[in-house]
């Protein structure tokens, strides 16, 4: 029993170097770390936890209900009111209103769905932007398209295809 | 013989060591459990990841899947705007986009996609005979096999339980790895985050009950979500039903994101 020594020595370095690893492995690797597989299972909760943006029109409805009813009723019903007003975030913070909702009354919004394309199913209503404010004579050929020229003529919560 | 404070002095130290060692093995052996469970069990068993279960959201009872319906995108650019929008998402990249085809009777397919069809299509002069048009709405497939998480070198692209393609922001490198390998291009490098982005089928939304921002934003129903596991569910009677296609299933890749009324041009 002349070498033991060596044999506690050999040891204790196995020892150290064991803790070692088990104290870098605990800094390196995240707590939920393959919990689900091979992830940190935490990221889904981040992921939850994003804020929310857009209400739906139902949330609209609780402050707007007459605009609600006129679009819900009219030929944009399927439209929802923050396709064309922006999110609801920027409108309303925490239940309570904190700026003024963005209107857009350009013309390129409208095109968006009314443009006429080839591509476009037929089942949209769609005319030729510019040539249509042309031969409605709303703006002269050349001119600079104005803000709110499609709204002289088409209601935009209830639009009508005259 | 020896002096009696030496003797005190020394014994006192010897106790304070053994003592000291034994406190901080104590300490050690609750702050390591984890780890020191993960070396006997073979897998971690910490605690600390039951966050989800304590929101009130059991994914495992889920498997979502997109509906695209080709024949009634109109191309407003409505969903792009409004996933830019909740997601905040950087100018000129997309978690989902618009494709325009053009398809003439010679046969060739004019594609194309202006800033993602996000600011609408402008009419495109060909000169060609178009036969046929369309739009294609695209996004993350959400593979179920898919190639951007098998790549991923430090676990950071992941599959959930009910079925979403994600990534961790806290732990990709942005090596771009995923990038490359999706065969559907719906992965970008953020240009300040610096990490992997993608579409999360607006996790935060779906699992709070709303629908996702694209599919409540789309006007003419073009895009629809449902959930395979929920009984009666709208989308997997369609699903069942109906003729549904996949993007490139050449590859195998499973995805769930299914469309129909598509057309052979589409890849």
């Amino acid at each position: 029993m002349e070498h033991t020594k060596h044999l506690w020595r050999a040891a204790s370095i196995l020892l150290v170097l064991g803790a070692a690893g088990i104290i870098t492995r605990h800094f390196l690797i995240p707590v939920s770390f393959g919990k689900n597989g091979f992830y940190r299972a935490n990221s889904l909760d981040d992921h939850r936890s994003q804020p929310i943006a857009h209400g739906g029109s139902s949330s609209c409805k609780k402050c707007h209900e007459e605009e609600f009813k006129t679009i819900h009723e009219g030929k944009h019903a399927s439209v929802q009111c923050e396709v064309c007003h922006g999110p609801l975030e920027a409108h309303v913070r925490g239940g309570e209103k904190w700026a003024d909702m963005p209107v857009n009354q350009s013309h390129e919004m409208c095109a968006y769905c009314h443009q006429k394309l080839v591509a476009r199913p037929q089942a949209v209503s769609q005319v030729r932007i510019p040539e249509h404010l042309f031969e409605k004579e709303a703006v002269a050929p050349g001119a600079e398209i104005p803000e709110g020229v499609c709204n002289e003529c088409h209601e935009a919560h209830d639009p009508s295809q005259d | 013989m020896k002096d009696d404070g030496q003797d005190k002095g020394a014994t006192t130290r010897r106790r304070f060591l053994k003592r000291a060692v034994a406190g901080l093995s104590g300490v050690a052996v609750v702050v390591f459990t984890r780890d020191v469970a993960w070396i006997s069990a073979g897998a971690v068993k910490g605690e600390g990841g039951n966050r989800t279960s304590a929101l009130k959201y059991d994914p495992t009872g889920h498997r979502y899947v997109f509906l695209m319906d080709i024949t009634r995108c109109i191309g407003c650019g409505s969903c792009v705007r409004a996933c830019e929008r909740e997601n905040n998402v950087p100018r000129d990249f997309f978690r989902t986009w618009i494709e325009r085809y053009m398809v003439s009777s010679s046969g060739t397919a004019l594609i194309d996609s202006p800033g993602g069809g996000r600011d609408g299509f402008e009419p495109r002069v060909t000169g060609e005979n178009i036969t046929k048009a369309f739009f294609v709405p695209k996004l993350c497939n959400h593979c179920t096999l898919t190639p951007c998480v098998q790549l991923c070198p430090v676990g950071a692209s992941y599959r959930s339980p009910d079925g979403v393609i994600l990534v961790d922001e806290k732990r990709c490198i942005g090596c771009s790895y995923c990038v490359q390998a999706c065969p559907y291009g719906s992965r970008f490098i953020h240009p300040e985050t610096h990490t992997a982005s993608k579409c999360t089928m607006c996790y935060h939304r779906i699992t709070r009950g709303l629908e996702n921002a694209c599919v409540q934003a789309c006007p003419t129903g073009a895009r629809r979500f449902g959930d395979t596991m929920k009984l009666g569910d709208e989308v997997s009677e369609i699903v069942a039903r109906s003729a549904v296609h996949l993007l490139k299933p050449e590859l195998r890749t499973e995805p769930n994101c299914l469309y129909m009324g598509l057309s052979k041009e589409v890849r």
